[in-house]
């Protein structure tokens, strides 16, 4: 398991990290993310060998956001 | 411009805001000059109260909610719209001339209906447990213009958040603890009826800027049934348009929600700005928008001075005030300085709250009678000084001057 945080800076209200966080429950491989819209960035917990960087940035353009490695 | 760099602050924003605070200042100033204002809370002072709640949740609560938490109630009909749509396209596989479709609104009513009966229901039980809290906390003026003025900075804060101004602002947003955001999401999962009750119930965690401000004031009741009558006024009043506008989010479209969502923040930072004038003016602070101008701008009329009651100075009946629905007249009185006289508050059917007297220099405070005469004893003051007098909401204002 490895923790990395991205920035996303396109966050408008907490409404929107938790949408964010909803991705701890639909995708497969995270086991925890924090989201904070005061931070405009959201922490993930994720194994390695089932999920890449770039899911996770796809994952969350799907959401509607920009994420970037931090 | 890349899609994710943050636009400088819009200079339509600043106009926009400056514009709100000069509207007001001048709308203030203009109401307080004229002693005749149009009264629209004759009558009882609590159905007033009531009344203005729910205008207030009828006007901006609503979308003020909508905003912080349409995003429960959207997750719950997402979820029973896809739910719908994957009934559609099962249906359509095995009937081959049907066409599916996502029947956005066929059963989006029920879940919304259920999503307001029990938000209203759950902030009608705080608002009762607030006014049950302030019956035993018993605010004094001072504590509920620091309140005021706190919560109108709170709300300027999420209003200029909105507009995005400056990401500072992004602060003035509470961001619930995790657990509770977590246990909310899990639970929006769900499709059958107690799901949309159990989150409208969940509301009371996240209320949004307007709300709290309804629930400062339902603590300043002091009563358990009112604050619970304010808070049902208040959340009945933000149902309509959290109804209408939640049932045709879809049509929406980002266009139109963003021009809801500026309007929304545009009355948060009037009624931010209202409510910290209000704590100023409980304060007798003289830069309340109201006390500003009348020390700056010349009355319409209306002053009650020592030599027009010479006689009653000599008798020692002192200077009248006029405690009516709509405030108090004269709003200037000029008294003598350098020496004690009486203040004769004078009430007749009184029943708003400009019952609720306050002098906060003197640190005097009383509920008058609704009718009849109360006497305030006014020590000597200094000549060029000023004593400041409101309703304890901070709305009905007044000076007396002495000279």
């Amino acid at each position: 398991m490895i923790k990395k945080t991205f920035k996303v800076p396109d966050m408008s209200c907490t409404n929107c990290a938790m949408k964010l966080e909803s991705l701890e429950d639909t995708l497969d491989g995270v086991r925890e993310i924090n989201a904070s819209y005061h931070k405009l960035e959201m922490v993930i917990v994720y194994d390695e060998n089932k999920l890449t960087d770039d899911q996770i940035i796809a994952e969350v353009k799907k959401k509607g956001y920009q994420a970037i490695l931090a | 411009m890349s899609k994710h760099q943050k636009t400088p602050i819009d200079p339509v924003v600043l106009v926009l805001i400056g514009i709100v605070f000069i509207a007001v200042a001048i709308g203030l100033a203009v109401i307080q000059s004229n002693p005749n204002t149009v009264n629209i809370t004759n009558g009882s002072g609590t159905v007033s109260q009531l009344l203005v709640a729910f205008v207030t949740g009828l006007t901006t609560g609503g979308l003020s909610c909508l905003a912080v938490q349409g995003g429960l109630l959207a997750s719950s009909l997402a979820h029973q719209i896809e739910q719908d749509y994957a009934e559609q396209v099962a249906y359509g596989k095995t009937h081959r001339r049907v066409k599916a479709k996502a029947p956005v609104h066929s059963n989006s009513a029920l879940p919304i209906f259920l999503f307001l009966v029990a938000k209203i229901t759950a902030y009608t039980l705080l608002g009762a447990l607030l006014g049950l809290l302030g019956s035993y906390l018993t605010l004094s003026p001072t504590v509920r213009a620091f309140l005021m003025i706190v919560i109108g900075i709170f709300m300027l804060g999420n209003a200029l958040r909105m507009f995005n101004v400056h990401p500072i602002f992004r602060y003035f947003s509470i961001e619930p603890p995790k657990f509770i955001t977590r246990y909310i999401r899990r639970t929006a999962k769900g499709t059958d009826t107690v799901t949309p009750l159990f989150l409208g119930a969940l509301t009371v965690f996240i209320p949004c800027g307007v709300t709290q401000a309804m629930m400062a004031a339902a603590l300043g009741t002091g009563s358990m049934a009112m604050g619970a009558a304010l808070m049902l006024a208040f959340t009945l009043g933000t149902s309509p348009v959290f109804f209408v506008v939640a049932y045709l989010t879809t049509e929406l479209g980002s266009r139109l929600e963003k021009f809801f969502m500026r309007f929304v923040a545009a009355v948060v930072l009037i009624l931010g700005f209202v409510t910290m004038n209000s704590g100023l003016n409980l304060l007798g602070s003289p830069l309340s928008v109201q006390n500003l101008s009348r020390n700056l701008l010349p009355s319409n009329g209306g002053y009650a001075t020592e030599t027009d009651s010479a006689q009653s100075v000599a008798a020692n009946e002192g200077l009248t005030l006029q405690v009516q629905n709509n405030g108090y007249f004269p709003r200037t009185i000029k008294a003598a300085a350098g020496k004690d006289f009486t203040l004769n508050l004078i009430t007749n059917k009184t029943y708003s709250c400009s019952r609720d007297f306050v002098i906060p220099a003197l640190n005097f405070y009383q509920l008058l009678p609704d009718t009849g005469t109360v006497q305030v004893s006014i020590p000597a003051q200094e000549k060029g000084s000023t004593l400041y007098f409101t309703c304890s909401m901070g709305m009905y204002t007044g000076r007396i001057v002495f000279e």
